[in-house]
């Protein structure tokens, strides 16, 4: 595992209340109810200041699953 | 505590990030905890007009941190209006004992208040800043009124960005000065009130730095007020009246002397030697002191706890010409070679106050470290290696508040001082009466006033050894009292050469037939053993005889606590008829064969 996907599932981890290993890429938004809209807003938040990055609104909205969000993570770096 | 709770904090205590703190909110949530009423329990409601989860989030694990059992109600966004005004509210459904009311200026003012500024005619913008705080101000009085809850209302963060620029104050009400005059205006509102406290979150803003107390982000995103890192520094500032209302502030601060109150060791250095003086080296030692006694000065109890040669020490305290703390400021002292653990356990004593309640200040990290380990309950102060840093350190602390002090409490280390050198002339005295007399007591007894009766209340509230019948009466039983015909409310204060210990005394008199009863009578136990009993009795016997009065009645009612109380009306002459039981016993002095003298060694006055 990468030091950056290491990041990512802390923060997830801590706010979903799931173990690392639990989190998988299709975890998905709508079938996990912990992930509810004031947590979606701290994750976004806090990935955004340990990455040292901003989140569009449309990039925020689509962020459905654990797979989406490594997405969108990664397009910020490689542009 | 819960052993699932203290696991889950265990993380928050080694790094209390935003991320940790919320994480350990929600599993604790999670939990679905059991309601309990243990006196560390706080039903705690914070609502406003913005998001408000996070800061409730961050002050719930805070206050967990510091042993309190929070639970945690978080109001709607922008419905703390309906949800104070309305008492079926989940709000009023759960009976918060402490509320925050967080509402944004800018929430309540027109969207275009901003943009039209710099055109608003002055009167215009006065009338503007009345309705902003009345809108505000309103909602604290109708849940000040419908709860019982203590209120923190936050004040307005004054803006950083003003239209006007440098000119700003060159207006009458400029912008910064909208928002200063509506925080004045705000504290002035609640100044008398003893349930809504005005939050300076304008201060706490500017402390943290304003340009870093929003993230943009999260604002636009879900109207998050607050970064970050700004809320849970901001818990720390609501954290302050939770600990002043739950009794958990901190009294007194035990110091030790070589380089703590000053600089180099005096034992080695000599008196010359040390570093302390207007100007470097030592100017950082003597700022510390001062602000020592700053808090001293209002109440805060300082001693001194110092491995050295007792007479070396005391020689800066009386000597040295920059030394600022001296020995009467201090209210216990051990300057001696014990283990200092032993020692803090003996001034906690001495003092009568808990270890709890003690902060401790030493330069040395060993002598920290055998303290804490000692007395886990003693607050032992990681002091920097860099004394310039001392000062700071104590005034960072935040430890000491309390929610209203009296001419009583911020007087407490006089008292303190002057007990110490009772002591040391009783011990030095032959025969009581000797000590005394030499005291030059003044003793002041009249029908309480407005100004003192807020203390009498509060000694009938709390007195519980020298207290004859243990009556609890409330302000407004106190009032009634005062006003009817048939009933005195005596207050006594004591001054002696030593210092003014203020009212320490109370007796309440019920006139019925032609008897005098003594209702209540109680004493501080800090003026027992100095007699000074005998002259409120003496007071009421003088004015009973005066008012035609034949016999003076005293009831004992026996606690577990007032022991030290039970021979008051025996020693004073007065005979036991035959009632006396577990319930107590009624003691009459006939007023026309017997009387009660105010000692010679008490000065009597009676204005």
């Amino acid at each position: 595992m990468t030091d950056f996907e290491d990041k990512l599932l802390d923060i997830l981890s801590k706010v979903l209340l799931l173990e690392k290993d639990k989190i998988t890429d299709d975890l998905r938004r709508k079938d996990f109810e912990p992930w509810d809209s004031m947590n979606h807003l701290i994750i976004v938040s806090e990935i955004e200041n340990e990455f040292e990055i901003f989140f569009e609104d449309e990039e925020v909205v689509d962020m459905w699953t654990v797979g989406d969000i490594k997405n969108v993570l990664g397009s910020k770096f490689s542009s | 505590m819960n052993e699932s709770v203290e696991e889950i904090l265990k993380p928050v205590r080694e790094d209390p990030s935003y991320l940790n703190l919320w994480s350990a909110y929600k599993r604790i949530q999670g939990l679905d905890l059991p309601d309990t009423d243990d006196k560390d329990a706080l039903r705690l409601a914070v609502i406003g007009s913005s998001t408000l989860e996070p800061l409730a989030a961050c002050l719930d694990i805070k206050l967990r941190l510091e042993g309190f059992t929070p639970t945690t109600f978080v109001g709607g966004f922008n419905t703390y209006r309906q949800e104070s005004m309305d008492t079926n509210s989940p709000l009023h459904k759960a009976e918060p004992d402490v509320i925050i009311l967080a509402v944004d200026a800018w929430s309540v003012l027109d969207q275009m208040f901003l943009s039209t500024f710099a055109r608003t005619s002055e009167k215009d913008r006065q009338d503007l800043q009345k309705q902003l705080v009345k809108d505000v101000a309103s909602v604290a009085q109708i849940l000040e009124k419908k709860t019982s809850a203590l209120i923190l209302l936050n004040n307005f963060i004054l803006p950083v960005f003003s239209p006007l620029g440098i000119v700003d104050n060159k207006q009458k009400t400029g912008l910064k000065r909208f928002f200063e005059g509506a925080n004045n205006q705000l504290a002035e509102t609640f100044s008398d009130s003893n349930r809504v406290f005005v939050v300076d979150l304008d201060s706490v803003a500017g402390e943290f730095g304003k340009s870093r107390i929003t993230n943009w982000n999260t604002w636009y995103r879900g109207s998050v007020p607050f970064s970050e890192e700004f809320t849970p520094f901001l818990a720390d500032a609501y954290l302050r009246y939770v600990r002043a209302l739950k009794a958990k502030t901190k009294k007194c601060i035990v110091l030790d002397l070589d380089n703590t109150l000053w600089g180099g060791i005096i034992g080695e250095d000599g008196i010359e030697g040390i570093k302390l003086g207007n100007a470097a080296p030592g100017i950082e030692y003597v700022d510390f002191q001062r602000s020592l006694l700053s808090l001293y000065n209002r109440g805060v109890i300082l001693a001194v706890c110092s491995k050295n040669n007792y007479d070396d020490a005391v020689k800066v305290f009386q000597e040295h010409p920059f030394q600022i703390l001296k020995e009467e400021h201090f209210a216990a002292m051990r300057i001696n070679w014990q283990n200092k653990a032993t020692n803090i356990a003996e001034l906690a004593k001495e003092i009568n106050i808990g270890l709890d309640s003690i902060v401790f200040f030493d330069d040395n990290p060993v002598e920290r470290s055998i303290v804490s380990q000692a007395h886990p309950e003693v607050l032992v102060v990681d002091l920097p290696k860099n004394p310039r840093l001392y000062r700071e350190t104590l005034e960072s602390l935040d430890v000491f508040d309390v929610l209203s002090l009296t001419k009583e409490d911020m007087a407490r280390g006089e008292m303190y001082a002057g007990k110490r050198k009772r002591a040391e002339l009783e011990t030095s005295m032959d025969s009581i009466e000797d000590f005394l007399r030499t005291l030059e007591m003044k003793v002041r007894i009249k029908p309480v006033d407005d100004f003192d009766t807020p203390r009498v209340v509060q000694l009938i509230g709390k007195t519980n050894q020298f207290n004859l019948t243990t009556r609890r009466y409330t302000d407004a039983e106190v009032q009634k009292f005062r006003e009817e015909d048939n009933s005195i409310v005596y207050s006594m204060a004591v001054t002696d050469k030593f210092g003014d210990e203020g009212v320490v005394g109370v007796a309440i008199v019920k006139k019925k037939d032609n008897d005098w009863w003594i209702d209540s009578m109680l004493m501080s136990c800090r003026v027992i053993g100095r007699s000074v009993e005998t002259a409120l009795l003496a007071k009421i016997v003088k004015d009973a005889k005066t008012d035609g009065a034949s016999r003076i009645i005293g009831e004992y009612i026996p606690t577990k606590k007032n022991p030290p109380a039970a021979q008051v009306y025996e020693n004073h002459g007065f005979g036991m008829p035959a009632q006396a039981d577990e319930n107590g016993s009624t003691w009459i002095l006939n007023l026309e064969t017997d009387t009660i003298d105010v000692p010679e060694w008490i000065e009597l006055t009676e204005d």
